[in-house]
């Protein structure tokens, strides 16, 4: 059974559910759409920049982790969070233990893991280090050294 | 000599800590090899033919004494007595057991040593002139800006997971000895008109089966928005680069599909973005302090009454091996670790430990390694060179070849790598038995050969006088012949000779274009001026009648 998530809603930080949309159907009818406070999942090929003067009528971003080695998702969140300040939650979905320390810093608010990784100490790989050498979207809990 | 901090050292060990956790999960089967291949990778370990490679970094190629000696001890007890030094300044050691690694690392670590970003998709660790600081009309020592540099990637968030490798070469000096354009990202340090310290930046470079020259980006981008300009290129990169291909990752073919304006052009909309902020300023009171770190731990010595030594054996060696040092009374020193028989680069424990023994007596405990494999001495006072050179010749460490067509550079091939198609060291040793005479050699002067076991170029081959590019052909091992690279002086790729020529027949074929070199050369003409001159056919005409 594939692990990989299929959602059409997610618990915001409040719990309250909030509708997805993919990043096409946003575009397909975002008159609509950006009145309704939906949120919208990203892929990884998806040009982030094309809403980056729409952020204000989007609930949250939800951004797709699940490709191991693709690292486009952490520009893409650097971009939301660090470029264009975007107010509301960046979630990352499919997101892998071993890369939590990367997306935190990244830009990603919160995050949803794969099943396969339940049960393991997230702590260890979240805040795995004492110092950071770069500045980044989110530095908390780091010693800076630049 | 420039040491890192305790919270540099405890990055290290949490480092360590970390890929234990990880080790410890795939060993229990919890954690895929796919993923692990990735995460390992970033900590140096390959799987190759028959164990585990580790990778270590020697970052802009400068060791300590102490440094050395850890290494030597590695190499005893988790390898078989051996490491490689490799020609992006970093050392492997083969033979590793899984279950080791945490501890072999950790022991590193206490040296001050790691295999962080020695590879994987990432950037890699980031090599400069392996005479920074020690010749004339140089910039500016380019180490300082390399550690800043490293430190800045090294775990970015946003850039470990790129769409390739991302190797990166800061020069300062006149001569380009990192071969800075046949990097994914070369910086060449420059002054402006206004006097003003600076980088040129070259991008897309790389060799492999489409080598590249890396085109100029920017040229001059100031010493302290450089970072930006750096994360503005391995962003674009990161976006845009083909995931899809798997012989297409690197940048350079982002930088060909795009058009090198057009990639600048993004990459400059992107730094406007940044380039002011504040917080992505290089933090130059921190440069400030590493060119103290960096500085020469010598000062100019009058040896005017001091008389060399008249010994034929030591003026050969001298006549190849030393090098003028910009301050007076001191010499560099080139001890090449080519012996017939073993892989170029390859150096035993003792030997390591001899070398550390001899830096701490005449180097002040400092060494560099080079592209070419070898190991240079950077501050001998001239009137110990004699000592320092006897001493070599006693451990069997004075061969004069530095600069001879017999300092072959050479990737293991196929008798140690996964990806290799054909040998390597055996052919090595066959050339440097042909030409095993040392008056001969002296006649040649400097001519480089370079062999590589397959297109990922290990041994850069493209970029020397002759390259060697090892293939299969109906499973037999063919060489294919690239004329006339360089980097030194300006960045040329080799010229294709023509068909691939047998294993059997290879040197002679290596003879045969020497021969017509020195038929047609003048005076003290290079290599590469008298192919420039002459052109490619009489070596064609001679090679395959």
């Amino acid at each position: 059974m594939s692990e990989i998530l299929q959602i059409e809603s997610i618990l915001n930080k409040d719990y309250e559910s909030v509708d997805l949309v993919s990043f096409q159907e946003w575009f397909e009818n975002v008159n609509k759409l950006s009145k309704l406070s939906v949120g919208i999942i990203v892929g990884p090929s998806d040009d982030v920049s094309l809403i980056k003067d729409q952020l204000d009528c989007i609930e949250l971003i939800v951004l797709d982790f699940n490709n191991f080695d693709d690292g486009r998702c952490y520009s893409q969140a650097y971009l939301l969070s660090k470029r264009w300040k975007f107010p509301g939650e960046i979630i990352g979905i499919n997101a892998h233990l071993d890369q939590l320390q990367f997306m935190i810093r990244s830009g990603v608010t919160s995050y949803v893991l794969l099943d396969s990784y339940l049960g393991l100490d997230e702590k260890d790989y979240a805040n795995g280090f004492s110092i950071c050498y770069q500045e980044a979207a989110n530095n908390s809990g780091l010693q800076k050294k630049y | 000599m420039y040491q890192y901090s305790p919270e540099d050292s405890n990055f290290l060990v949490e480092r360590v800590d970390q890929f234990e956790k990880q080790l410890k999960r795939h060993l229990a089967g919890d954690l895929d090899d796919a993923k692990f291949k990735s995460l390992r990778l970033r900590n140096g370990l390959y799987m190759e033919l028959h164990a585990h490679m580790l990778r270590v970094a020697i970052p802009y190629g400068t060791l300590s004494s102490t440094q050395l000696r850890s290494l030597a001890s590695v190499a005893d007890k988790y390898d078989r007595g051996f490491g490689h030094f490799t020609t992006r300044q970093n050392i492997q050691f083969n033979w590793i057991e899984l279950p080791e690694i945490a501890n072999l690392l950790r022991e590193l670590s206490d040296a001050g040593l790691h295999a962080i970003q020695t590879s994987g998709k990432a950037t890699r660790n980031i090599t400069a002139d392996p005479l920074s600081g020690l010749t004339e009309g140089e910039i500016e020592d380019a180490r300082p800006y390399c550690e800043l540099i490293r430190r800045w990637f090294n775990l970015h968030p946003e850039f470990s997971w790129l769409p390739g490798k991302f190797k990166i070469a800061i020069n300062g000096a006149k001569l380009d000895e990192t071969a800075l354009r046949i990097h994914d990202l070369g910086l060449r340090l420059v002054r402006n008109n206004q006097g003003q310290l600076g980088f040129s930046v070259f991008v897309g470079g790389g060799l492999g089966a489409a080598a590249m020259i890396a085109a100029e980006t920017a040229s001059f981008v100031e010493v302290e928005d450089i970072l930006s300009y750096l994360e503005s290129t391995m962003r674009i990169y990161n976006l845009k680069g083909r995931r899809d291909h798997q012989k297409k990752l690197r940048i350079k073919f982002l930088v060909r599909e795009l058009g090198a304006d057009e990639f600048s052009r993004l990459v400059n909309e992107d730094w406007q973005q940044t380039k002011n902020d504040p917080n992505l300023k290089l933090n130059l009171v921190e440069l400030e302090q590493l060119k103290k770190d960096f500085a020469l731990p010598i000062k100019s010595l009058n040896l005017e009454s001091f008389e060399e030594k008249v010994d034929f054996n030591y003026s050969i060696w001298k006549k190849n091996n030393v090098r003028r040092h910009k301050i007076d009374g001191f010499s560099i020193v080139n001890i090449s670790l080519t012996k017939l028989g073993a892989a170029p680069g390859d150096a035993t424990s003792e030997q390591m430990r001899i070398l550390a023994d001899l830096a701490e007596k005449y180097s002040a405990n400092e060494l560099r390694t080079t592209k070419r494999q070898t190991i240079v001495f950077p501050y001998v006072r001239k009137d110990q060179v004699y000592d320092l050179w006897q001493s070599l010749e006693k451990y069997g460490l004075a061969s004069p070849h530095q600069g001879t067509l017999a300092q072959i550079v050479a990737c293991p091939g196929r008798d140690y790598c996964d990806l290799a198609k054909a040998v390597s060291i055996p052919i090595a040793t066959r050339v440097q038995e042909r030409f095993n005479d040392m008056k001969r050699l002296l006649d040649i002067g400097d001519l480089n050969i370079n062999i590589s076991g397959c297109e990922n170029s290990c041994a850069h081959h493209h970029v020397a006088d002759i390259g060697l590019l090892g293939m299969q052909k109906n499973g037999e091992e063919y060489y294919q012949i690239t004329l006339a690279g360089e980097t030194l002086h300006e960045t040329v790729i080799g010229k294709k000779l023509g068909p691939s020529v047998s294993g059997e027949i290879i040197v002679d074929a290596v003879e045969t274009i020497v021969n017509v070199y020195l038929k047609n050369r003048l005076d003290q003409e290079r290599f590469t001026d008298v192919f420039k001159r002459i052109g490619i056919a009489p070596f064609k005409e001679k090679v395959y009648e």
